[in-house]
């Protein structure tokens, strides 16, 4: 029984229990565990109500109490670690969201131009859920879009008799190697710049998955109208997703204690607005053109 | 006299100790094949993984029957499905979700996806009305899902949000019913 060694706590109850297995027929049911380590059947009681319960207690009820143990403990070793790299009530302030308002942020995405006022809204110095705010950034689109665009390449490749599970997790893990590289790009020059912004990397990780809806939109018409209709498709969406950022960035990037700045700060920010913007276009061309030909 | 007491009481021992409510397993199923009607909160507060995993087992059986050898996909596609949307739903809703909760919800909501694999087996699904069969099936799925999911766990607004991650995953397994 060498499992019984990892686990100190629930070891001792383990080997009490295990104890009695080797001669199941014999024991008394009758009495409830203390009286199984020595009892013999009362005379007169079938063998078959035996039978039944030692199918039940002893080896089952060890069994479970083991399983249990583990999955307990398993699920506490999880929690833990992932308690130490992420807040999960920060991120659940980026899942609140509803129906409405990802509806309205995707016509946003696609058509931001009508769009007047960028600011995401504060309550007592505590920015308000994308459920209440329009502007607020959320992370549940750009994990659906980042998984409906593994789905759809694997459909695209699928189509063009291209796919096997290698190039579809190629795929993927191009995909996220490029946010990644995005976030830390962005990180290191908000760090540099040394702007004091609200924006965590989660913020980060939000406005660079806005890109994934660009990208479905694109192979969508790609494979939809043709080539043509790819071009055109990912002209519109790059524009609509540059104008987005900067439009995001700008208000979100400069918090209120630095408007009165030195000047290049502020170029410094503007600078960094606009080179995130113009990447977009890049990547969104890099990770499909290779799905539409 | 002493044979008699002991027959019932071994069948009233067996029932508890396995714990299958069959009622439950029932209302469940109704709540599944009709999407229209509203579900009721309570019955998910009993983590039950007999039903699905039934209809599991009923799934990989049709495979196998439409010459699909693949469980090892249905079973590695469920569980990181399961995982994924365990981590959606706890990070959406305000109170948590356990795991088997996730899972039974799930397998009773493959019920649909069984049905149309045990058509597949009989004519082809490819083409355009197979496409469209095939895209209503994932429909039913995912709306009693988000339906029942809604209900247990009370959130407002959030129904088509639900939906469409199971959608996508109950997509992956229509995917290897008709190809």
């Amino acid at each position: 029984m060498a499992y019984h060694s990892g686990y100190g706590v629930h070891g001792s109850k383990h080997r009490a229990r295990a104890a009695p297995d080797p001669s199941p027929l014999f024991d008394d049911t009758s009495g409830g565990y203390s009286s199984q380590l020595g009892g013999y059947p009362a005379p007169g009681v079938d063998v078959a109500f035996n039978v039944n319960h030692l199918l039940g207690d002893p080896v089952a009820n060890a069994a479970m109490a083991y399983g249990s143990s583990i999955a307990s403990h398993g699920k506490d070793m999880v929690n833990k670690e992932l308690h130490r790299f992420v807040s999960v009530n920060k991120l659940k302030y980026f899942f609140a969201v509803d129906t409405a308002y990802v509806a309205k942020k995707l016509g946003l995405l696609v058509f931001p131009y009508t769009h007047q006022n960028w600011e995401v809204q504060y309550s007592r110095d505590v920015p308000l859920s994308p459920r209440q705010d329009l502007n607020a950034p959320d992370l549940y689109i750009p994990t659906m879009a980042f998984i409906t665009y593994v789905l759809l390449a694997g459909m695209a490749l699928g189509i063009q008799k291209r796919f096997s599970p290698e190039v579809l997790g190629l795929c993927a893990s191009t995909a996220l190697v490029w946010m990644v590289i995005e976030v830390l790009a962005l990180l290191l020059g908000l760090y540099l710049a040394t702007v004091r912004s609200e924006l965590s990397t989660f913020h980060l990780l939000a406005y660079s998955g806005y890109k994934y809806v660009g990208m479905i939109l694109s192979v969508l018409t790609g494979l939809l109208f043709g080539s043509d209709g790819y071009y055109v498709a990912l002209a519109w969406t790059s524009s609509a997703l540059m104008y987005f950022i900067v439009r995001s960035l700008q208000t979100a990037a400069l918090s209120p204690d630095s408007m009165g700045g030195p000047g290049s700060r502020q170029r410094v920010q503007l600078y960094l607005t606009l080179g995130a913007a113009a990447f977009q276009p890049l990547i969104i061309y890099w990770l499909t053109f290779h799905l539409v030909r | 006299m002493g044979t008699k007491t002991c027959h019932v009481k071994v069948r009233d021992a067996n029932d508890e100790e396995l714990g299958i409510n069959f009622d439950h397993i029932w209302q469940k199923t109704l709540t599944v094949l009709n999407p229209m009607k509203p579900a009721d909160g309570s019955i998910m507060n009993e983590t039950d993984l007999t039903g699905p995993f039934l209809f599991s087992v009923a799934l990989g059986a049709s495979l196998l029957l439409a010459g699909k050898v693949q469980f090892g996909c249905v079973y590695g596609m469920s569980a990181i499905g399961c995982l994924g949307i365990h981590a959606l739903l706890n990070l959406m809703s305000s109170a948590g979700v356990s795991y088997g909760c996730v899972a039974s919800v799930l397998g009773y909501c493959l019920l649909p996806m069984v049905i149309l694999s045990s058509c597949a087996v009989f004519c082809s699904l490819q083409g355009t009305l197979g496409t469209l069969t095939v895209l209503i099936f994932i429909g039913w799925c995912s709306l009693s899902a988000s339906k029942i999911f809604i209900s247990a766990l009370d959130m407002e607004g959030q129904q088509l949000l639900i939906a469409y991650p199971c959608a996508l995953l109950y997509g992956l397994f229509a995917l290897l019913t008709v190809f």
